[in-house]
């Protein structure tokens, strides 16, 4: 018996097998939020997220897997989405820059950008992240002081597919 | 030798807990593909979608043509909840008659309501339903 084990395990071939591994890029967009703004209230009639006025700026960061693929749509608030009862009008400013680029190329995306209204539309024309902050500020009408409470606006990052 | 390991570990695991830090939102396919539907003269889209965003629990899906204009389409929800670190699939019914106005098809976050003066971030995907650029 013993010798009929042994013949049969030299008989026995290890089994192999080739495995494959397969896989594929597609565009892809991923919006990240680093970090969300906070406004500061530098004087009585004014909110601002700049931080010399004591504000915190908006960052996202926009990671893309395939270049040509997204556009980036960036879009400063220009009215509160919640706020205390405000009887007169605001006056909305804002803005949208490329602060941080994983790819060299990328700091062209500030000069080639362009603004339709409150929104900042940057071609993200190669692979790889980018960090983009927003610039949001807020007059109170005719500079009078803005009521106490909390103030809370909403930008809106868009990835499109081209 | 030790020192330079045990710094270059130190940055490793420094970038790791920064890179695991951020919160996202994620759609897919970037160019869904239009498969026939169970119902006579209706397509459906599948699509997926990746929440990495702590704050947020809800996406809506929305449908427009090139001037951003809404088209009707069918969902099981419209808002769907989306837990954090979870993948979703979903499916989007278009009747026929409007596929060739369809073109954008989103997903935005919902944000909830801040307890400080702050601007909160809403994000935006959206696919292209008629196909790659030339």
């Amino acid at each position: 018996m013993k010798y009929f084990i042994v013949v049969l395990s030299l008989c026995a071939f290890p089994a192999l097998a080739n495995v494959e591994i397969t896989g594929s890029v597609e565009a892809k967009c991923v919006i990240q939020t680093n970090k969300s703004g906070v406004y500061g209230n530098p004087i009585a009639s004014k909110l601002s997220t700049t931080p010399a006025d004591g504000g915190v700026l908006p960052i996202v960061r926009y990671d893309v897997s395939i270049a040509d693929a997204y556009t980036a749509n960036i879009t400063h608030p220009t009215a509160f989405s919640s706020s205390p009862t405000l009887s007169d009008t605001v006056a909305w400013t804002g803005s949208t820059a490329v602060t941080q680029t994983s790819v060299a190329g990328m700091s062209a995306y500030n000069a080639a950008k362009t603004v339709v209204g409150n929104s900042t539309i940057f071609n993200l024309t190669l692979a790889g992240s980018t960090w983009f902050s927003t610039a949001s500020s807020a007059i109170y009408g005719s500079a009078k002081p803005l009521p106490g409470g909390t103030y809370t606006a909403v930008v809106l990052a868009s990835c499109i597919a081209k | 030798m030790c020192w330079l390991v045990a710094l270059r570990s130190s940055i490793i695991i420094a970038f790791l807990l920064w890179a695991t830090a951020l919160s996202g939102h994620e759609m897919t396919p970037a160019y869904p593909v239009i498969k026939l539907s169970h119902v006579k003269d209706v397509v459906k889209v599948e699509m997926s979608l990746f929440n990495s965003r702590e704050e947020i629990k809800y996406y809506q899906i929305e449908l427009f043509d090139l001037n951003w204009t809404n088209i009707p389409f069918s969902t099981t929800y419209r808002i769907i909840k989306v837990g954090y670190k979870e993948h979703k699939a979903f499916d989007v019914y278009i009747r026929k008659y409007d596929l060739p106005e369809a073109v954008y098809l989103c997903t935005t976050s919902k944000v909830k309501k801040s307890l400080v003066s702050s601007t909160l971030i809403s994000s935006r995907i959206c696919s292209r339903l008629d196909g790659k650029p030339a």
